[in-house]
């Protein structure tokens, strides 16, 4: 596939590889390159509408006219949240289902039918937003009716997400006969990670089918009327669904990548397995914290979806914020590679992208993405968060500073691992995750401090000079020139991470490098602790993890006593 | 690998499900669940012991019979002049909001503070969404969504006095960014309400076209009218721009109003892009159609009008802008 990977395969099209000891077989290897390659392309076209975007809201630059802005926002959403995501997560899968298990991808034609359905469905959709007229308007994200999007965006949109599915049968396929074949055994836990995933993905995208095809029935006037309320109930299936699917790919990608990089080991399966087991029954209700300020469904409705399954979740989520720094903490103690309180920590590879960028993907998730999700669920705080930047600050503290930072450490060992390229740039390659990171931290950190605290809305162009009225939102723009600086230091970060994976791919050496965390020779010397995993210390992630219940506390609380402030509203 | 080592990328091996958890990590289960019962609890006490908690009935309604219901309202209330700018002041503590691309119907109205009012809450066409906050302090601020076909009613009351800014935080289209309302938070001497007072609109001056060229109709103010038509009606041939510049860009048609002798043959010549004329209302008996498609500079259409009486007329993308005309037959 490409003809740029320097692997080669046996007669039975498998190859072991030196690093994982996985068996990988190239039906499965060649989707992971085709549906990696592609995301990060997506990444690369995605990133300049960001700068483009950024550039316009910081009005100092004011680069686009109101019109361009709501067109050029609209299609940053769909390569970055759609195109970059999607197919990143199908690349996980299968990385999760075949490789992890040693086998075949099963019925792997599938698997390009998919992508040839998500690529045209893909390019009908961003082809119309580029050349919409009106009376149609830009769809965003949400295409919410009655606004008139182009007919051929729903089309597009709807094909896409049926190409997802089509793609997703592989991998179910290939667990099936996996379990067929070995009926007691259990799966590992990174496949069953990914197996969770692929069922919450089918449900969410069920509901996406079942959202925008009847919009794109109403749009070429098949059907006369459609409820505004109901397409947004049925939209946020997917929504947001989309969004537990990038939460439940980023996480198992937080497993493997601690265990490949860091040797991490699993501190308990009965835990983690847990976790994943409430995020499937608990998750997608979650999605309703999309309509905490609707009028079109009722208070105890909103009550009853953001508590037991919202909370359910929540409490999946935390388990999760233990248990892989946990099991980092007992595995590398395990293997001699710490003590004290922190020394497995600072003895830890942070030169290596691929693991300071899932590092910081956990503690900028969690922080940043995490908390505030929590906070805006909350059906009264939603008043305060609702469609005002916050919400963006919040997304691109989960879906870019925590999914996307993930996705970019994987990256780094698709091209060792899958590829065998070792990665150029040297200290450059080092530096990318923290530069990304901090950025983006920094840019969802300002984004929600515009929203909560000015009310700045989303979606506005300029927000500086709204016509006919002397009133506008000047005092906030301090706030918007920090926010701007960090937009483009992350745009170079992420520009930083196309160059280098790009320049790899072309003119990377072979990568041939052994286990990262040589576990064998660190025994051989007797300086690993031999007692099971569950009996290491846990104390340097418990301190950790408290830190973060302390921070969750306090945002928690001043959330509230920021609603307070405002008059009566209710009964 | 060590043999006993717990890869995620292995099946485990032996009792796993009875293997013992770390204290710690059994600790921060016990947290975990007590803090999600805490979160859900939160929420559940501050509907009883909050004051801020957005819930109320909603109602199912055509966006027709919304509208109906906001005139009614607005016919019913009476007018405060308060700093050179009127105000609507509503017939009880019922306040109707409606909302459309890309205007506030129903706003700007005074409210006495302390007082409970029932905000009706709807819209005349697609999403829109109602973003509040005081002019003095933008950190109180709060969002409720608007959904064609509903009428959400949400009691609110102000003890703090002033401007309260009304921005549309729901993409609604092109002129979204110019959707803008407020109202007013104020003490205030007794006004005459009730629906007979309506008939007030009777002595409105002329030239008003019943608020056309005022953001109080469809879409925002027109920049361009000053107060009176361009008097053409000693002319059989006259022409408008269509797109013509005015404080906001090319989207204005000049003159905004224009008033003609019956048989006069308008000229609507295009000056700038992406512009119609829609026809709002016009005399019965009068069938002008307008131009619905959207055209280009160099375009032109003639129009003779015949029938007496007010032609109001509109460019569909740029009614943000206050783009509006009227033609008077005379």
């Amino acid at each position: 596939m490409f003809g740029l990977s320097t692997y080669e395969y046996d007669d039975d099209g498998f190859r072991t590889c030196g690093v994982t000891d996985l068996r990988i077989h190239k039906s499965a290897e060649d989707l992971v390159k085709l549906f990696g390659v592609t995301a990060i392309v997506s990444l690369a076209i995605g990133g300049v509408f960001a700068l483009l975007v950024a550039m316009t809201r910081w009005e100092v630059v004011g680069l686009l006219d109101p019109g361009q802005f709501y067109r050029f926002t609209s299609l940053h959403a769909w390569f970055m949240i759609l195109f970059w995501m999607v197919f990143m997560e199908i690349a996980i899968l299968y990385v999760g289902g075949p490789f992890v298990l040693g086998r075949k991808l099963s019925l792997h034609k599938l698997g390009w039918a998919g992508y040839g359905i998500m690529a045209f469905g893909g390019l009908l959709a961003v082809y119309s937003i580029a050349t919409y007229e009106l009376p149609n308007q830009a769809p965003f994200y949400t295409s919410y009716v009655p606004l008139p999007s182009p007919a051929p965006y729903f089309a597009g949109a709807v094909l896409f997400l049926v190409g997802a599915v089509v793609a997703a049968v592989p991998f179910f396929a290939t667990i099936w006969r996996e379990k067929r074949e070995n009926p007691s055994k259990t799966l590992p836990l990174i496949t069953f990670g990914a197996f969770i995933t692929a069922v919450i993905a089918l449900e969410a995208l069920a509901g996406g089918i079942t959202a925008l095809t009847p919009a794109f029935l109403w749009r070429i006037g098949f059907i006369e009327h459609l409820d505004a309320a109901w397409y947004r109930q049925m939209f946020w299936t997917i929504g947001h669904g989309s969004q537990q699917i990038n939460l439940l790919a980023m996480i198992t990608v937080w497993y493997f990548m601690t265990h490949v990089v860091g040797g991490a080991e699993v501190a308990s399966e009965k835990v983690s397995r847990f976790a994943f087991v409430l995020y499937l029954f608990f998750i997608n209700m979650g999605a309703a914290h999309h309509l905490m300020s609707d009028p079109g469904v009722s208070a105890a409705w909103r009550m009853w979806n953001t508590s037991y399954a919202a909370y359910g979740a929540v409490i999946a989520s935390m388990i999760h914020a233990f248990a892989i720094p946990a099991g980092l903490e007992a595995g590398r103690r395990r293997k001699g590679e710490g003590g004290g309180l922190f020394g497995w920590l600072w003895s830890a590879p942070w030169k290596d992208p691929g693991f300071s960028a899932t590092i910081l993907s956990i503690i900028l998730f969690g922080f940043l993405g995490g908390i505030t999700g929590v906070m805006m669920g909350q059906m009264q705080l939603n008043m305060n968060w609702h469609n005002t930047l916050a919400v963006t600050g919040h997304f691109h503290a989960t879906v870019v500073t925590g999914t996307t930072l993930a996705f970019m450490g994987l990256s780094y060992y698709v091209l060792r691992l899958v590829f065998g390229r070792n990665w150029l740039g040297g200290t450059l390659a080092s530096v990318q995750p923290f530069l990304y990171g901090g950025a983006m931290g920094l840019v969802s950190l300002m984004l929600m401090y515009l929203g909560l605290l000015f009310g700045v809305p989303r979606r506005h162009p300029t927000v500086m000079d709204i016509p006919g009225t002397s009133f506008d939102f000047s005092a906030a723009e301090p706030f918007f020139a920090v926010f701007a600086v960090a937009a483009v230091l992350a745009i170079v970060g992420g520009a930083l991470f196309v160059l280098i994976v790009v320049g790899s791919l072309v003119a990377g050496s072979p990568f041939s490098g052994g286990p990262v965390v040589d576990d064998d020779a660190v025994a051989a010397d007797g300086a690993g602790d031999a007692d099971p995993v569950h009996d290491q210390s846990m104390r340097g992630t418990f301190t950790l993890t408290l830190v973060f219940f302390g921070a969750f506390v306090v945002l928690y609380a001043l959330n509230w006593f920021l609603l307070s402030q405002v008059w009566h509203i209710g009964p | 690998m060590a043999d006993d080592e717990h890869s995620p990328l292995e099946s485990p091996e032996g009792d796993w499900w009875n293997q013992t958890v770390n204290r710690r990590e059994s600790i921060w289960l016990g947290i975990s669940g007590a803090w999600a019962v805490t979160l859900f609890s939160w929420m559940l006490g501050w509907t009883q012991f909050g004051d801020q908690n957005q819930t109320g009935q909603t109602y199912k309604i055509s966006t027709e019979r919304f509208q109906e219901k906001v005139q009614a309202y607005k016919d019913a209330a009476g007018t405060l002049e308060v700093g050179g700018e009127e105000y609507l002041v509503p017939d009880g503590n019922d306040v109707f909001v409606g909302s459309r691309q890309w205007a506030w119907d129903g706003l700007p109205v005074v409210l006495k503070p302390g007082e409970t009012y029932k905000f009706h809450l709807g819209s005349y066409d697609v999403q829109h969404g109602f973003g509040v906050r005081p002019e003095g302090n933008l950190s109180k601020q709060i969002s409720l969504q608007i959904i064609p076909g509903y009428e959400w009613v949400v009691e609110m009351s102000f003890d703090e006095t002033g401007t309260y800014h009304v921005v549309c935080n729901e993409f609604c289209g092109v002129g979204h960014r110019t959707m803008h309302g407020t109202f007013l938070v104020q003490d205030h001497d007794h006004v005459e309400t009730g629906a007979d007072q309506s008939s007030d609109d009777a002595d409105q001056p002329t030239g008003d076209y019943g608020g056309w060229f005022t953001g109080d109709a469809r879409g925002a103010e027109t920049p361009n009218y000053d107060g009176s038509a361009t008097d053409a009606t000693d002319q059989s041939e006259v022409t408008v721009d269509v797109g013509s510049d005015t404080e906001n860009g090319p989207y204005g048609y000049g003159p905004a109003a224009l008033e003609v002798s019956p048989g006069t043959t308008v000229h609507f010549e295009w000056a700038s892009d992406g512009h119609n004329v829609l026809v709002e209302s016009q005399p019965d008996g009068a069938d002008w159609q307008g131009v619905e498609s959207l055209e280009s500079e160099g375009y032109s259409e003639s129009v003779t009008f015949e029938e007496a009486g007010v032609y109001k007329y509109y460019c569909e993308p740029h009614l943000g802008m206050g783009m509006k005309g009227v033609v008077e037959v005379v």
